[in-house]
């Protein structure tokens, strides 16, 4: 072993334990207490609740509860944060047009790793959806649902082309009409029971789930015995649609080549 | 019954193997000499370290019956996870290997046979003649 290799040991080993020092008298900012504190009390309490029926959410996951409900709207506009940025990168690639090359069979990786895509093509959507579907119950939920399902884009622009999508049906704009759907499910979930209440005329809150004491509408929360946790099914849904298009079309414009983005951008 | 003993006696046989492959991948990882040789050993852990054990896992599940009808979705997901990794396993490696060759990163040794590069001398043969 050379004399700088035990250097860099040693100083990993001091810096290590000077932060742990630094941390444990609380030089990094206040220590965080011990004991559960009284708001995760309260979520862990009324989550799934059905002695408080004007306070709980009627789901089994306390994470998504907290994500679409208690703070549903901190995350609604989480969400309008991520759609301005792929808003911000169309914008950027404004004129750029996808070209259109139907002989793809030469490109690609080879043919054993092509058959194996195909296989895994058909799975990885599957996987998705049960967790996005599965987000008021597991852990899980639209956003990483959507993340999962992005994964096929990728695979399918590295391991056939990128012309692969196009020819099958998924053009840039055909995604940008999933993902406005998407977006539009969430905002027509968030505000379903104002407008219900407007006709029936009583009164309602925007992003309500179950019922509240002075707002008597809710979302199904229990079908058949099946917990479907009201309006988290609903955002869930919509948010992997969302998430997974957004994704599609950032992928689908980073694939384009740089010489023809610049032909585009620099000489209009 | 005896049967479910018996099941769950297989289940942690294949358990075993599939320790000692992760053992035997990961020495390898360590000690074998170049590229190549070390992607088998990475085979060796992916498919004996974590299909093999995945099927032992599942028969140990269906073997104990405490655990109600939760065994069979136990012993269901551990299947299914062992089918994808069988299938996606290989083609990684395969993936890798041919990849690393076509780039010519690393030289092929030892070599007993290289039909990828026997394949490529006459591709190039049929285009220069």
């Amino acid at each position: 072993m050379k004399k700088t290799d035990l250097f860099v040991i040693a100083s990993i080993i001091v810096f290590i334990l000077s932060l742990a020092y630094i941390t444990a008298l609380g030089g990094l900012g206040p220590l965080p207490p011990i004991n559960v504190r009284r708001i995760a009390i309260n979520y862990l309490n009324l989550t799934y609740n059905m002695f408080t029926p004007y306070l709980t959410v009627f789901a089994l996951e306390s994470v998504t509860s907290i994500v679409w409900d208690f703070r549903g709207l901190d995350t609604l506009y989480e969400t309008a944060v991520f759609y301005a940025a792929i808003i911000a990168s169309i914008a950027l690639y404004r004129g750029v047009y996808i070209d259109f090359k139907k002989n793809i069979e030469k490109m690609g990786l080879s043919p054993i790793a092509k058959t194996v895509t195909r296989i895994s093509l058909i799975l990885i959507p599957t996987v998705a959806a049960s967790v996005a579907l599965h987000g008021h119950l597991t852990p899980g939920g639209g956003f990483q649902a959507g993340s999962i399902a992005t994964v096929v884009i990728v695979l399918s622009i590295i391991i056939f082309s990128r012309y692969f999508l196009p020819i099958h049906g998924l053009s840039k704009n055909k995604a940008l009409l999933f993902r406005s759907i998407g977006l539009l499910g969430i905002a027509v979930t968030s505000i379903a029971l104002l407008l219900i209440a407007i006709v029936l005329g009583v009164n309602a809150y925007i992003f309500q789930n179950q019922a509240k004491i002075d707002a008597p509408l809710s979302f199904p929360s229990l079908v058949d015995n099946y917990i479907l946790g009201g309006s988290l099914l609903f955002f869930n849904l919509f948010e992997f649609i969302a998430v997974a298009f957004g994704f599609t079309i950032v992928f689908l414009l980073l694939s384009i080549s740089e010489e023809k983005v610049k032909k585009v951008t620099i000489d209009g | 019954m005896y049967i479910n003993e018996i099941v769950v006696y297989i289940g942690e046989i294949l358990v075993a193997i599939g320790v000692f492959c992760d053992l035997a991948a990961s020495i390898g990882m360590l000690r074998f000499p170049n590229f190549y040789v070390r992607l088998h050993a990475a085979t060796v852990g992916t498919i004996g370290g974590a299909f093999v054990p995945l099927i032992g896992i599942a028969l140990i599940a269906l073997g104990a019956e405490w655990l109600g009808t939760y065994r069979f979705f136990l012993a269901g997901a551990s299947i299914i996870t062992a089918i994808i990794i069988i299938i996606l396993a290989p083609v990684g490696s395969h993936v890798l290997a041919r990849a690393t060759h076509r780039a010519r990163l690393v030289k092929v040794e030892p070599k007993v046979v290289d039909h990828l590069e026997e394949d490529i001398k006459k591709k190039e043969g049929d285009e220069n003649a």
